[in-house]
């Protein structure tokens, strides 16, 4: 038992070879048993860890640790396991019906889950790239799996920007390798106080940040990701905004907030501003949009902007916020994906203005994407409320600036979502196509998890041993707080956006090419490291 | 022409950064690898080679993904190539009147002595330089200059990719079978004995399989680049 | 002196990708930048003389070869990603007709 991770790489890997040699249908029911398996697994293995904790470090060979690869599993990987198999299992329900016959799509997704419960749990910042790379390759293929135009030169700006990112990263594990003698990661962080004021080291510090920045869909370096969104399919659009860039941010976790954190680089300012310029950025453009898709796309960079102004700060109740805040957003945002991919397939269209009457054609459908608008904007029940008031308690302490970027951002998440429910209402137009029960149960599941979160987080907190008490959900405040937040953003919907202005035409046109995506890279490195070195 | 001018400026600030972390290298450079590996590699894993019993023992977790990043590319490019897998034969015939006949003579005489050459680096790599990854990539472009020879072979490109994908699972089993062997422990050698010939066992079997998979992989990924050349 | 002519390789690398018009010259890009961090990471080790790491007698003095297994990884990611690259590019040529970047990324597909 005290080997379960390796099997949580090794089932999904596995299954999926088996399910490409195999040419019978019914074989295919062995992906449901695998992911059954590993979710009993891992309650055990949650059980089994609180008893030994010894067993937290697992040596491959036996070899010395310096030189040997290791996994190190604690809370926060635990965290992010459990949400990757929760995931994986709704949206393999999800898709299980359309695309049963398509083996290399099985085959491909459930590789990219043993890789990426690979990076989950290792200890090894060179396996960590490797990890990094595999991901990359999957989710190029994954991207470019209609074979269309379009999904061709997605699927190239994606690899070539991430490739880019990863071989940075590296470029940062070389330097860290030459200091300090070893790749571990916790050893790293028990001696990185003897070399942390060397050039060489913050040098490394520049380059790992920036790397895996351009994966975590930060300010100047986004542009790839609604690129990606637009051509992808809906599943692989959920997976993509709801785990994928949330590795990056797992691995910004582990190099700034615990590898350096003995190292006092004090970038926490920096972090914040690049933090809620993504944010702004990412709103202001999402008001722009009319595919429904890009809508949601651009709310992702935004969402991610909020996380990074959760995770950056000093306090620790902002901190915590901020990894709620990856683990609702997951939940929320592949629940509208999942949502917007049904509306689009009955409707063949994308656009805002071309689809209404959803609440008549498929009601059950319309209350699940109200769900998901609720908690994605804050409204008191739902889990957002939970992590943004977290991140929001302290009032960033007392600067009125941040709290009036903050409220600017939660309005501009309102009127974006004020805009997307417009396709909700109307007259019905077109018939539904075919009812997909498991498509409706997957995301069931999904909504009740963003219900209970939002309902029930203190006793949920206490058994994870973290404390959540600081959002306060029965305040009568907070419920008119709210209100006056639709309110405005109603009526900002209706005067400013629905006119369609010019900016609004410009801003839709923006579109960053490759060179000039390069170019702003080398910009917010050179940004970065002007920050640290002076 | 103005991004170009301001891009050179960029660049030189990013390279003096380097220079300064530079100079602190020499005095915090860490050699404690070099210590470990020259004094216990040879008894721990029975090869000659510090190289390879670093990435057939130390670390064979990374190899295995290595060989999977490779096994992942092959099928994405079958997938996103026009390389229907139901046809069976990517012929390899040659444009007779544009290649000269100094070249099918010359790659008549090579393509024994690579494949030679290929199998020799797969099979010593625990005792000189070389190993499964390079004499892999070796032995594959040896089986691709037969496209200079004048036969018109057929390759079924199905079974290549079927059987690279046994071989893959062949060694994440080998790899495995440390644990019921050696206690417990995971990803290392199944053999415990103490003589080094014998442990080196476990390094040729697993060299060989590497290099029978890097090079069937190498192998499929030209045919379909040729066939969307036509 | 060395490790200084690799990162200008890097830095070439860079150069190219930030201004190149043709699809293809970005991927050559990429790989140059990757050879330069091979090089890179080989060089750096070389502060105190050594062979190669072939542990023919004992008390034989080698270079590291930890950085040498990490490399031999690097370089196949390295030539798997450059051949799923060239793969799109050439899908994308049947689809677009052309291959720079201004004319794949603005306009509608033709086929």
């Amino acid at each position: 038992m005290s080997y379960a991770p390796v099997l949580f790489v090794f089932i999904p890997i596995i299954t999926a070879i088996i399910i490409y040699l195999f040419k019978k249908i019914r074989i295919s029911l062995i992906i449901f048993a695998s992911q059954a398996a590993m979710l009993i697994i891992f309650i055990f293995y949650v059980f089994h860890l609180k008893d030994n904790p010894n067993d937290a470090l697992i040596v491959f060979g036996g070899w010395d640790i310096r030189f040997a690869i290791t996994f190190y599993i604690d809370q926060l990987t635990l965290i992010f396991v459990g949400l990757t198999i929760f995931m994986w299992m709704v949206v393999l329900l999800y898709t299980y019906r359309i695309n049963k016959r398509e083996r290399n799509f099985i085959f491909f997704l459930l590789f990219l889950e043993g890789a990426f419960m690979g990076l989950l749990q290792t200890n090894d910042l060179f396996n960590l790239f490797v990890f990094l790379e595999l991901i990359t390759v999957l989710v190029t293929i994954l991207i470019a799996y209609k074979k269309s135009g379009q999904s061709f030169r997605a699927g190239i700006y994606y690899l070539l920007i991430n490739t880019l990112g990863a071989m940075f990263f590296l470029i940062g594990v070389i330097f860290l390798y030459y200091a300090y003698g070893t790749i571990n990661i916790q050893i790293i962080l028990a001696n990185i106080a003897e070399h942390s004021d060397t050039n060489l080291v913050k040098l490394a510090y520049v380059f790992m940040v920036g790397g895996i920045s351009i994966k975590a869909a930060l300010f100047p370096v986004f542009t790839w990701l609604p690129r990606a969104h637009g051509v992808a399919q809906s599943t692989i659009s959920a997976l993509l905004s709801g785990l994928i860039v949330k590795a990056a941010l797992y691995i910004f976790i582990r190099v700034n907030n615990q590898m350096f954190l003995a190292a006092n680089y004090s970038m926490t300012e920096v972090f914040f501003w690049i933090g809620a310029t993504t944010a702004l950025v990412g709103v202001a453009f999402a008001l722009s949009q009319k595919d429904i898709k890009q809508i949601l796309a651009y709310h992702t960079i935004s969402q991610i902007g909020i996380i990074m102004m959760g995770l950056t700060s000093f306090f620790a109740t902002a901190q915590l916020g901020g990894l709620l805040h990856i683990v609702n957003h997951a939940l929320f945002k592949s629940l509208l994906f999942l949502g917007a991919g049904i509306v689009v397939k009955t409707y063949n269209s994308k656009k805002v203005s071309d689809i209404r009457g959803v609440f008549q054609v498929m009601p059950w459908t319309a209350v699940l994407l109200i769900v998901g608008m609720l908690s994605i904007s804050g409204a008191p029940m739902f889990n957002g409320f939970v992590s943004k008031s977290l991140i929001k308690y302290h009032d960033f302490d007392g600067n009125i600036l941040k709290t009036i970027i903050f409220m600017l951002i939660n309005l501009g998440t309102v009127t974006s979502f004020i805009k997307f429910s417009q396709i909700l209402f109307g007259p019905k137009t077109v018939k539904v196509k075919d009812k997909n029960i498991r498509q409706h149960i997957s995301m069931t599941i999904i909504a009740l998890g963003c219900l209970l979160i939002g309902l029930f987080y203190l006793p949920i907190g206490q058994i994870l041993n973290l404390d959540f008490s600081y959002a306060k959900l029965w305040d009568l405040f907070k419920f008119l707080e709210y209100f006056i937040y639709v309110g405005v953003g109603y009526l900002f919907y209706r005067f400013v956006i629905a006119k369609d202005f010019w900016i609004n035409r410009k801003l839709r046109e923006v579109s960053v090419t490759f060179e000039n995506a390069n170019y702003l890279f080398i910009v917010y490195m050179l940004v970065l490291s002007l920050f640290m070195f002076l | 022409m103005i991004k170009k001018l301001i891009l050179i400026p960029l660049l030189g600030v990013i390279l003096i950064l380097f220079m300064i972390a530079m100079t602190d290298l020499e005095s915090i450079y860490n050699n404690a690898g070099k210590v470990f590996f020259s004094s216990n590699a040879y008894l721990d894993t029975g090869s000659l080679n510090a190289v390879t019993a670093i990435y057939l023992d130390y670390r064979l977790f990374d190899s295995l993904f290595e060989a999977a990043i490779l096994l992942i590319a092959v099928a994405g490019i079958m997938w996103i190539s026009q390389h229907k897998i139901k046809e069976k034969n990517a012929s390899f015939m040659l444009d007779k009147y544009k290649t000269p006949d100094l070249f099918i003579t010359f790659s008549r005489l090579l393509y024994p002595i690579m494949l030679t050459f290929g199998i020799y680096v797969i099979v010593n790599g625990h005792l000189s330089p070389g190993g499964g990854f390079q004499g892999g990539a070796i032995v594959a472009t040896a089986i691709l200059i037969l496209y200079y020879i004048d036969i018109s072979k057929t390759i079924d490109v199905k079974l290549i990719i079927t059987i690279e994908k046994i071989l893959f699972l062949i060694l994440l089993f080998v790899a495995s079978l440390s644990f019921f062997t050696r206690d417990g422990l995971l990803f290392t050698n199944f053999i415990g004995s103490d003589f080094t010939q014998i442990k080196a066992i476990f390094l040729m079997l697993l060299n060989i399989i590497i290099g029978l998979k890097v090079a069937l992989g190498l192998v499929s990924i030209f045919t379909a680049f040729l066939k969307e050349g036509r | 002196m060395n490790p200084i002519l690799t990162f200008i390789v890097i830095l070439i690398g860079i150069y190219g990708l930030a201004t190149s018009k043709n699809i293809i010259k970005s991927v050559f890009c990429v790989t140059i930048v990757e050879t330069g961090i091979i090089l890179l990471f080989l060089n750096l080790g070389n502060f105190e003389e050594g062979t190669i790491p072939i542990l023919t007698y004992i008390g034989i003095n080698i270079v590291d070869p930890i950085p040498q297994a990490l490399m031999i990884t690097t370089i196949v990611i390295g030539s798997t990603i450059t051949s799923l690259a060239l793969m799109l590019c050439i899908k994308i040529f049947h689809h677009y007709g052309s291959i720079e970047w201004k004319d794949v990324l603005n306009k509608r597909s033709q086929k």
